[in-house]
Order: C-alpha cells, then sequence, then structure tokens
C-alpha cells in the first residue's frame, strides 16, 4: 500500500503513540508496521523504557533559605 | 505548605525563562503565590489547580520580564530544532526504513538501565535541552502530568507540547544509548 508508513516516519510518532494522541486510521497504521518492524519495536521499547527511567528521577527540592523568604511572604500578606 | 514546596523548584525554572535573574524569578514565584492565596475564591475548578497555578506564574513571569524589557523568542525557549527530524536521517535508506539500527540495549539487566549512573545521564541530558523541552518531559515524565496540564500551565499549543515532549525524549533516549554502549563495550 502506499500510505504505509515508513520507518523515518513512524519514530516522529512515538510519543503522540503512547498517548494515544493519533487518528484512528493513524494509530492503526503504526501497529501494523510495528507488528512487522523489529527496528521500530526496539526503538518503541527505549522510549518506553527511558519514560520508565525518567519517572524515577526526583524533582529538585526547595531549599530551606527559599522555603524560610516564601514562608515570609506568606506572613506578610496574612498580616 | 506541602503544594508550594513541590510546585515551587519547577515554578523557579519556569519563570526564569522569561525574566533575567534568579533573584528575579524567586521574586515573581512569590507574587504568583500571593496571586494564588489571594484568588483562591475565584478558582473554578475548570483546570487542574496546578495548572491554574502554573498560568498565575507565567502571567507573573511574563509580567516582569517585559518590565526589565527582556523579550524572549519562543525559538530561544523551545529549541530551533523543531522543524528538522528527531531521528538522524543517514539511518534510513531512500525509502525511508532503516539501514543501520541503534544499538540495542532492551536486553540489559535492569539495575544497569535504572542503576544510579543511568538516572545521572538522563538528569544531565535533561539540563541540557533547550529550557521549555526540559520543563514539558520534567512536567510529563518526571511529575507525571497529563499533556493537557502540561499544555494549559506552560501556555503551549497541544502541537507544540507534543513536538517539544517528543524531541526532548529522543534525546534523552539517545544519550540513554550512548551511555550504555560505551559501558557496554
Amino acid at each position: 500500500m502506499s500510505n504505509d508508513i515508513v520507518c523515518r516516519d513512524l519514530l516522529e510518532l512515538i510519543s503522540r503513540y503512547l498517548d494515544d494522541a493519533l487518528p484512528g486510521d493513524v494509530h492503526a497504521g503504526v501497529e501494523a508496521h510495528l507488528a512487522v518492524c523489529d527496528g521500530c519495536s526496539m526503538v518503541l521499547e527505549e522510549f518506553r523504557t527511558t519514560i520508565r527511567m525518567t519517572g524515577m528521577l526526583t524533582e529538585d527540592q526547595v531549599t530551606p533559605a527559599q522555603r524560610d523568604t516564601l514562608l515570609a511572604a506568606f506572613r506578610d500578606w496574612t498580616g | 505548605m506541602e503544594l508550594v514546596e513541590r510546585l515551587t523548584p519547577s515554578m523557579r525554572r519556569v519563570a526564569r525563562m522569561f525574566v533575567s535573574t534568579d533573584a528575579v524569578a524567586d521574586e515573581a514565584v512569590q507574587e504568583a503565590w500571593l496571586g494564588v492565596l489571594q484568588g483562591i475564591d475565584r478558582f473554578e475548578g475548570r483546570s487542574s489547580l496546578r495548572t491554574w497555578i502554573f498560568r498565575i506564574l507565567v502571567n507573573t513571569a511574563k509580567t516582569r520580564g517585559q518590565r526589565e524589557a527582556r523579550s524572549v523568542p519562543f525559538a530561544t525557549l523551545a529549541g530551533d530544532d523543531l522543524d528538522e527530524p528527531t531521528w538522524d536521517p543517514t539511518a534510513f535508506d531512500a525509502g525511508g526504513h532503516w539501514s543501520s539500527l541503534p544499538f540495542d540495549w532492551r536486553g540489559l539487566p535492569e539495575e544497569r538501565l535504572t542503576g544510579h549512573e543511568t538516572l545521572v545521564v538522563i538528569g544531565r541530558a535533561i539540563e541540557t535541552l533547550p529550557p521549555m523541552q526540559a520543563e514539558v518531559i520534567r512536567m510529563r515524565d518526571v511529575l507525571g502530568w497529563s499533556s493537557d496540564e502540561v499544555r494549559n500551565a506552560l501556555e503551549l499549543s497541544d502541537t507544540n507540547q507534543r513536538v517539544l515532549l517528543h524531541r526532548a525524549r529522543a534525546k534523552v533516549r539517545a544519550a540513554v544509548e550512548k551511555h550504555l554502549r560505551s559501558v557496554s563495550a
């Protein structure tokens, strides 16, 4: 079929595919491609793993000084 | 106070995109929190609370940026590579199919994938992203916000939110690949 998704284009769609944000026919096209393409299936799995690993990062902490400044500002406001 | 502690680090980074110094960014965050306290009665629950707080912050920071006569082009924040392909074009043949596959790291042990070293690589990769790409991937993948929440909080179009996220993830994935290839060699 002429409207098959090629690897180069599929790689641009991965995040939208994972968010379930593609139109139905494109989503189906991605699945059909993944079913027969080891390279793209590998990269998709690596994206999933990367997202999972990124989720293990911890957010920066507020420093005690920043916390005190904010608290002081709130106190001023509430008088 | 818990919400303040949880949101303030992202708020400082987002404010810093629009103003010239850390000190002014801190002022914008304080002003935004006061605005939140003063306006909480007007919060209608049409967006999530954190999205609403970020909208107040972004407005506050932009106003301060304008007062400083600092205007930051969107391309500086978002990165100037958004129209380019995410993947190195030389990996494909003329028909757009793989001609050389990237390093396969799927079989590596879990402790190598999620070990401290790999997480440091990911953290550094995020720090080197253009600021808006970094913030979108932090909100989506570190903090677990939805695409709608991030789009509304940062005043991005749906398309831009998706492009920024995908671009950020692709660069982080590439950094992970490079790291794992070097330690597996």
